[in-house]
């Protein structure tokens, strides 16, 4: 397994190129490696915005769950993608 | 002139934010504070127009501000001028900064400070209750916080602004989290100051001591 930190530029990558699915993995294997690297902060770790219900993603997300609401909600994909910047 | 605070306090990011706010800007300010139920628009249109600076947690989008449940507080066109003419406007809320920020300017805010796309953080859920011991939250919040402070001890808006973003450059240099790290750069490349940078208001009291060593006791209500 590579570290954490290469399973996070992989993601990154895969935001600015656009790839859903492999977005989803390389952030599903992020958390792995950080998890056999022991880190991570909290019990319950939970990436939340402060949009309106006029977004189509949940304003909590557990971290777990990222790669799956990455391939259900495009727009949380694409804010993803805004975070990854250029 | 009196502080207009509206607080939501409903879900996991409202209740995490809020918390921080409880924590360090509330005892700084005069009453009554607009939290939780009393984040809506009445009470706000009650008590804005009689404040100095407005300071606002809550949902929002590129036109509009909300408070409790998402309760329409602010909107672009549809709130009266008196409710914002010559305030600092701070707006803790996503997208704001597009087009309601501009909007309050041209209708007479003296400044407003807010975010261009989404406002996002880390936080732990299982700290709902005392969401002020988030260390990961309060790595992203803290800066808010620190700008807030700048402004009620009588430094301007573009002094409290720097004060912010300076928050979240020192903190993503220091943070080996890489999504907390996004976070903080997502966060700081979105902060928009809007108006006159050289606004100030009346200083108020800094935090008393006993409120620095004592945190507030843990929030008992429930969110969804």
């Amino acid at each position: 397994m590579a570290n954490s930190k290469e399973e996070w530029q992989k993601y990154q990558e895969a935001l600015r190129r656009g790839d859903k699915e492999a977005a989803a993995e390389y952030f599903r294997r992020y958390l792995e490696a950080k998890k056999a690297e022991g880190k991570g902060g909290g019990s319950r770790p939970t990436l939340v915005n402060l949009s309106t219900k006029a977004k189509d993603y949940p304003n909590a997300v557990p971290l777990e769950d990222i790669p799956r609401v990455i391939q259900e909600k495009p727009e949380f994909f694409e804010l993803l993608r805004r975070m990854a910047g250029k | 002139m009196p502080a207009t605070l509206a607080l939501a306090d409903f879900d996991l990011p409202t209740r995490s934010a809020s918390g921080f706010l409880l924590r360090w800007i509330v005892p700084r300010l005069e009453p009554v504070h607009l939290y939780s139920f009393l984040a809506r628009r009445l009470p706000f249109q009650l008590s804005a127009p009689q404040s100095d600076i407005i300071i606002g947690m809550g949902h929002g989008d590129e036109n509009a501000f909300t408070g409790q449940n998402e309760a329409l507080i602010l909107e672009v066109g549809r709130y009266d001028p008196r409710e914002v003419e010559g305030k600092i406007i701070k707006l803790l809320s996503c997208q704001a900064g597009v087009a309601l920020g501009p909007d309050l300017i041209r209708n007479g805010a003296a400044c407003f400070m807010g975010y261009t796309d989404d406002y996002v953080w880390v936080c732990d859920a299982d700290l709902a209750s005392r969401p002020w011991a988030d260390e990961m939250a309060a790595t992203s919040l803290m800066p808010v916080i620190d700008g807030l402070n700048a402004l009620l001890d009588g430094k301007t808006a573009e002094e409290a602004f720097e004060i912010e973003l300076e928050g979240y450059r020192r903190n993503a240099e220091l943070e080996e989290d890489e999504l907390i790290r996004a976070c903080l750069e997502f966060n700081r490349g979105n902060a928009v100051l809007l108006g006159d940078g050289s606004a100030r208001v009346r200083p108020r009291p800094g935090l008393a001591l006993p409120f620095r060593i004592l945190p507030p006791p843990p929030i008992i209500l429930p969110i969804s």
